[in-house]
């Protein structure tokens, strides 16, 4: 154990003294996680202007305005009225206006007869969700209207007395459509961009110690530092969790610096302490697993540093480092679960949303354990030959 | 203790005295890498205060047995004894080796201190010793105004002594040198094998490993040759030497054809051994100086102009010429 504390204190020597580690290990990840929540933080707080043209001024015309002064659409939408349609489209090039809803003149007379107007919207390729978002509205209210319409004609098909007409479009103006989609987020707390990116940079910058540690011992193997050792009464073994010794030092304190950062700076939830902690135990253990596999699987410096380059980007892309792994295909999404920094990632944004304490955290943990495990019992024995050899 | 010049020349034990324990036994030493036979059945003693020389050309199997004494490769076959513990796949006899590789083995981006300070703890040693020896072998290596300076601002004769002090921070009772002066300046080369010298005179056992003849003869009480894997030879300078009778060495600088040249020399009567060496041809003749005309007449009929003649005493590059019909450094 001695040993191994000694290579580890002198592996992390070396490494404070290579500047980078600590950009590696603290700056960039803080920097480039703050920075993504600034690019993105659009999806947090969407909202958008929407041009409203209103032609018709007629009594459906009103119920589709009154709809869009709902509270619901409000948090979204900012409806500003414009003259004309030419008008509408000139400000949504001009950007002013995200999209545009045109209700054509003789809209409400044309819902009771045989070829109703259709309700127009203008949308731009610069603010496709915006667009989207206008549409959908449009054509819920269409939706709305034509239900009324259908409604009225059942009735009246059924022999309704024309002379309660007034009282039937009273009825059917009061009827909804019965099935409405409503957001209800299952967390507790909605997910911030911040507190999905600041672990996911952090995990994805703590991947690069892999090729780090790995360089670093075949770096030691060319300098003959490792026959050195070995000429001491050393084991492999000990050379080895002297390596991993450093690797976990190392990572532990670059994952809680950022935690601290990013939750200071920017706001970021990891959620309750004592969970994350013990999530980024794991995560760190999976990453010692991977070291010695990239170690055991190299037979040069060169090498190293190319499995290892593989093994982070890899693991970056698929486990969902760069992205919000919920909006990746499918695909993706079943192969982020072979990923310990998959798992990690769900483990950290589960208890930031969620919360839960260590019973959110205990199947990600598993999930991890069982990967390093495996990946672990390959690498111990490809390992101890690299130190042997 | 420095590692500076003084007088004196080669001293230590000497013969081994008989009925001494050895500090190193190894018999029938056997390695091979793959078809490749590194080592072929290599054996010898060395005993409490004596420099003990490993001469031969490169690839002759000396780093591969000096790795299987110092427990880096574990031989096919043989034996391996240190101050009377086996130690073959015994961890703890590695206590009582230094061992100071080939090439530098140092940290360029750690002190020397660290440097010194991180290989000490690997012997397990305590904080006290380790600073302690720390001092010691700063101190040795005149390096201790230094001791916080990185490794890469030091010259290559400075990495060469820190490279030495490190092998004896454990205070070994083998110290293990494997080609220490390798692309080393004179000064600092002389200062090494000074140092040697003195090792071997404080009571260390000292296995030295040189392709350089001048350095075994200078520096070792006894030589052992080694080539292709065997050790063909093993005596003092003085036994190896007598084994040439009343020989001599003869270096021809010429130009054109060395090999020819060799060869035309090898058919002249008395020449036992020619080879070609460093743009010169070396032969091993009896009474070499009466010989001398037949040689150049030799030289002659095989159109090489022969520009200088060397007569010199047997020494054990023609030892190693004689035995094994090629020169040291080819």
């Amino acid at each position: 154990m001695r040993t191994a504390l000694a290579i580890a204190r002198k592996d992390l020597r070396q490494r404070i003294r290579d500047r980078s580690a600590i950009v590696v290990g603290v700056i960039a990840p803080v920097v480039i996680a703050g920075l993504m929540s600034l690019a993105f933080n659009g999806v947090n707080n969407f909202h958008f202007t929407l041009g409203l043209v209103e032609l018709d001024h007629g009594p459906v015309a009103a119920q589709l305005v009154r709809a869009l002064d709902a509270p619901q659409l409000k948090r979204v939408i900012t409806v500003q009225t414009v003259a004309t349609k030419a008008q509408a489209a000139s400000e949504i090039r001009s950007g002013v206006l995200a999209a545009a809803l045109v209700i054509p003149a003789g809209f409400s007379s044309s819902v009771t007869g045989q070829h109703p107007e259709a309700l127009t919207t203008l949308t731009s390729n610069n603010a496709t969700i915006a667009g989207d978002v206008a549409t959908s509205v449009a054509s819920s209210f269409v939706a709305q209207v034509n239900a009324d319409r259908l409604a009225f004609a059942t009735a009246v098909a059924a022999g309704a007395p024309r002379r309660d007409t007034a009282q039937l479009i009273g009825i059917v103006a009061r009827l909804r459509i019965p099935l409405q989609a409503v957001e209800r987020p299952i967390g507790a707390h909605e997910l911030k961009v911040i507190s999905y990116y600041s672990p996911g940079m952090a995990i994805f910058f703590l991947l690069f110690t892999i090729s780090y540690t790995a360089r670093s011992f075949f770096v030691d193997r060319s300098q003959g530092m490792i026959e050195r050792m070995r000429a001491a009464p050393v084991r492999p073994v000990e050379i080895l969790a002297g390596k991993a010794l450093s690797v976990f030092v190392y990572g532990v304190v670059s994952l809680a610096t950022i935690g601290v950062v990013t939750t200071a700076a920017f706001g970021a939830d990891w959620g309750a302490p004592g969970p994350a902690a013990v999530l980024g135990l794991a995560l760190v253990f999976s990453v010692i697993c991977l070291t010695a596999l990239t170690i055991g699987l190299a037979r040069t410096q060169r090498q190293a540093e190319g499995i290892g380059s593989i093994i982070v980007f890899g693991l970056a892309l698929l486990g969902g480092d760069f992205f919000f792994i919920s909006s990746a295909p499918s695909a993706i999404k079943h192969l982020a679960l072979l990923t310990p920094n998959g798992w990690a990632i769900r483990g950290f944004t589960d208890l930031a949303t969620i919360g839960g304490g260590f019973a959110t955290i205990v199947e990600p943990v598993v999930a991890v354990l069982i990967f390093s495990a495996v990946v672990g019992a390959v690498a111990l024995s490809l390992a101890r030959r690299a130190v042997s050899s | 203790m420095t590692l500076t010049s003084s007088p004196g020349g080669a001293t230590g034990a000497g013969a081994p005295a008989p009925g001494r324990t050895p500090v190193l036994d190894c018999a029938g030493l056997t390695k091979s890498f793959g078809t490749r036979l590194a080592v072929d059945g290599v054996g010898f003693r060395i005993f409490e205060g004596e420099v003990y020389g490993l001469l031969g050309p490169n690839g002759a199997g000396k780093t591969t047995t000096m790795k299987m004494v110092c427990g880096l490769l574990e031989p096919d076959k043989g034996t391996i004894t240190i101050a009377g513990q086996q130690a073959i796949g015994n961890l703890d006899v590695k206590a009582l080796i230094g061992y100071v590789p080939q090439d530098v083995a140092l940290y360029p981006d750690l002190t020397a201190r660290e440097n010194l300070e991180f290989l000490a703890r690997l012997y397990k040693l305590g904080r006290r010793t380790v600073a302690a020896r720390v001092d010691e072998a700063l101190e040795l290596t005149e390096l201790t105004d230094r001791r916080n300076d990185r490794l890469d601002s030091f010259s290559g004769g400075m990495k060469r002594r820190m490279n030495i002090a490190a092998g004896l921070l454990n205070h070994p009772k083998l110290l293990v040198l494997d080609e220490p002066t390798v692309g080393v300046d004179p000064q600092s080369r002389h200062a090494i094998l000074e140092r040697v010298q003195a090792f071997g005179r404080e009571g260390l056992a000292v296995v030295y490993t040189t392709h350089y003849m001048e350095e075994a003869e200078r520096v070792c009480d006894r030589v052992g040759i080694i080539d292709h894997g065997h050790l063909i030879a093993e005596g003092t300078r003085r036994e190896l030497v007598a084994q040439l009778g009343e020989q001599d060495r003869i270096s021809l600088s010429a130009t054109g054809d060395l090999e020819r040249l060799a060869e035309a020399c090898r058919g002249v009567t008395g020449v036992t051994s020619a080879a070609t060496a460093e743009n010169s041809v070396h032969l091993v003749a009896g009474e070499g100086r009466h010989l001398l005309p037949a040689i150049l007449e030799a030289a002659d009929a095989a159109g090489i102009a022969v520009t200088s003649v060397d007569v010199v005493e047997p020494d054990l590059e023609a030892v190693f010429l004689n035995l094994t019909g090629t020169a040291l450094r080819e």
